[in-house]
């Protein structure tokens, strides 16, 4: 049976893991993935705004994840062309996120799907929520609205060639009060693919009410103190005492 | 040496980076006198099966390939695709020719209410023993990425199985063809011990 999986987001800025909260740069958490984790999939993130950073700094980032952890790697962040997304999977990626791209000419997902299968296409949504219970997707770091329902979008996105949805509730992310699992449900109902939530897990029933009543596939945190390998591990215990199957 | 059979198609430095992670020299080549060197070959692979055959036969690795494997009974382990593209033919978009190494043909996993492709971790049901599976332990989990399966003529040569809608084939081996549908080199210990005792012990 396949599992429901657990994936951590890392996100860089300038090739520096960036913590919302904390801005210094802690690099223990990119050793040892392979000996001590049980996360089941990672997710980098390049969060540099434009001009405030070097490419490169993110790639050696990409690289040096791809030698280290042996469990599926996403990278996103900034792709813009067929290039950007070659680049990353040359870097050893398995998976690249797109975000703003599939919004402003969402050919691009056919285009990257078609080249390199849809399997390696990961189409990040951020959604707000407007008040009345209606959900927008949100461009450029959450700062544009684009009219657009998440749901449509979503399943626009899969009849493109996408692989794989991440779902992210802006108003969630950081909130710790738990992932947004209305909008999970209405997208994970929506497609056939896999989706992963984002934003808001501060505990492990979190993730267990992201599975259970979200219907995703995966349950995805940014929080830093899921980070470390004991806690990814107690968090598999916790999940497999309540009922949802995953990896030990 | 072990040669990482490089035909445009897949991750292959996640492979590179295991090997060398589990102590063995390898190289990711395309040249025919550099895989004539090697002592095993790992033929790798992400998607379409048409896309690869196209491949191997443009940059002539067809029959360097075939009279290592065939002819001089070189250890292969073929990965995903690379394991797909062992069998005689496959029905991913339209009917293909494979290499024929193994009596098999590549089938489309039935959608019976699942998503498809496959993706994400599964089990690998140990059916006979294999060197491939010393020290892996029964409920060790492995990772997925597929549409595809193979499907042999004889279920002789399948050695572990998984699960996804039907039972389909996971390790299949014969003589000294080894082929894994999960990527062992995303399968975290697991797929490392996979992959190490192929390394030490084919």
């Amino acid at each position: 049976m396949l599992r429901k999986r657990v994936i951590t987001v890392l996100t860089f800025n300038d090739g520096v893991l960036f913590r919302t909260k904390v801005f210094q740069p802690d690099y223990r958490y990119t050793l040892n993935f392979v000996d001590a984790w049980s996360v089941d999939e990672i997710v980098v993130l390049d969060i540099t705004r434009p001009g405030a950073g070097k490419k490169e700094n993110f790639f050696s980032v990409v690289s040096d994840f791809a030698e280290r952890c042996f469990v599926p790697l996403t990278a996103g962040g900034g792709v813009r062309d067929i290039e950007d997304f070659r680049k990353l999977l040359c870097l050893g990626a398995d998976k690249v996120a797109i975000n703003y791209q599939a919004l402003n000419r969402p050919e691009f997902i056919s285009e990257a799907a078609r080249l390199f299968g849809s399997q390696c296409v990961l189409v990040s949504i951020d959604t707000r929520e407007n008040g009345s219970g209606n959900y927008e997707v949100y461009s450029e770091f959450g700062t544009r609205p684009t009219g657009l329902d998440p749901v449509s979008w979503a399943k626009k996105a899969q009849e493109l060639g996408a692989g794989e949805i991440m779902i992210t509730s802006i108003e969630k992310d950081g909130s710790l009060e738990g992932y947004d699992n209305r909008l999970n449900r209405l997208v994970a109902d929506a497609v056939d693919i896999p989706v992963i939530a984002c934003g808001g897990a501060g505990k492990w029933q979190d993730f267990v009410d992201g599975f259970l009543i979200g219907k995703v596939q995966a349950g995805a945190t940014t929080n830093i103190y899921h980070f470390t390998e004991n806690s990814i591990k107690s968090a598999k215990q916790y999940l497999k005492k309540s009922g949802v199957e995953v990896r030990g | 040496m072990i040669a990482i059979v490089d035909y445009g198609l897949g991750n292959l430095k996640s492979v590179y980076a295991a090997v060398k992670r589990l102590g063995f020299e390898a190289m990711v080549t395309r040249d025919h006198a550099a895989l004539e060197q090697a002592d095993k070959l790992i033929l790798p692979g992400v998607g379409a099966f048409g896309d690869g055959m196209n491949n191997l036969a443009a940059f002539g690795l067809r029959e360097v390939l075939s009279r290592m494997v065939i002819g001089e009974k070189k250890p292969i382990l073929g990965i995903c695709l690379g394991a797909q593209l062992f069998a005689g033919e496959s029905f991913e978009f339209g009917r293909h020719k494979g290499l024929g190494w193994i009596p098999a043909s590549v089938v489309r996993l039935p959608e019976q209410g699942l998503p498809v492709p496959h993706v994400g971790w599964n089990d690998l049901f140990q059916k006979k023993s294999s060197i491939l599976f010393d020290g892996v332990e029964k409920e060790d989990l492995f990772y997925y990425v597929h549409s595809f399966y193979l499907r042999p003529d004889d279920s002789g040569i399948v050695f572990g199985e998984s699960e996804y809608g039907v039972r389909f084939s996971a390790v299949i081996q014969q003589d000294n063809i080894y082929a894994t549908q999960f990527h062992p080199e995303k399968s975290q210990l697991a797929g490392l011990k996979l992959l190490d005792n192929f390394l030490k012990k084919s």
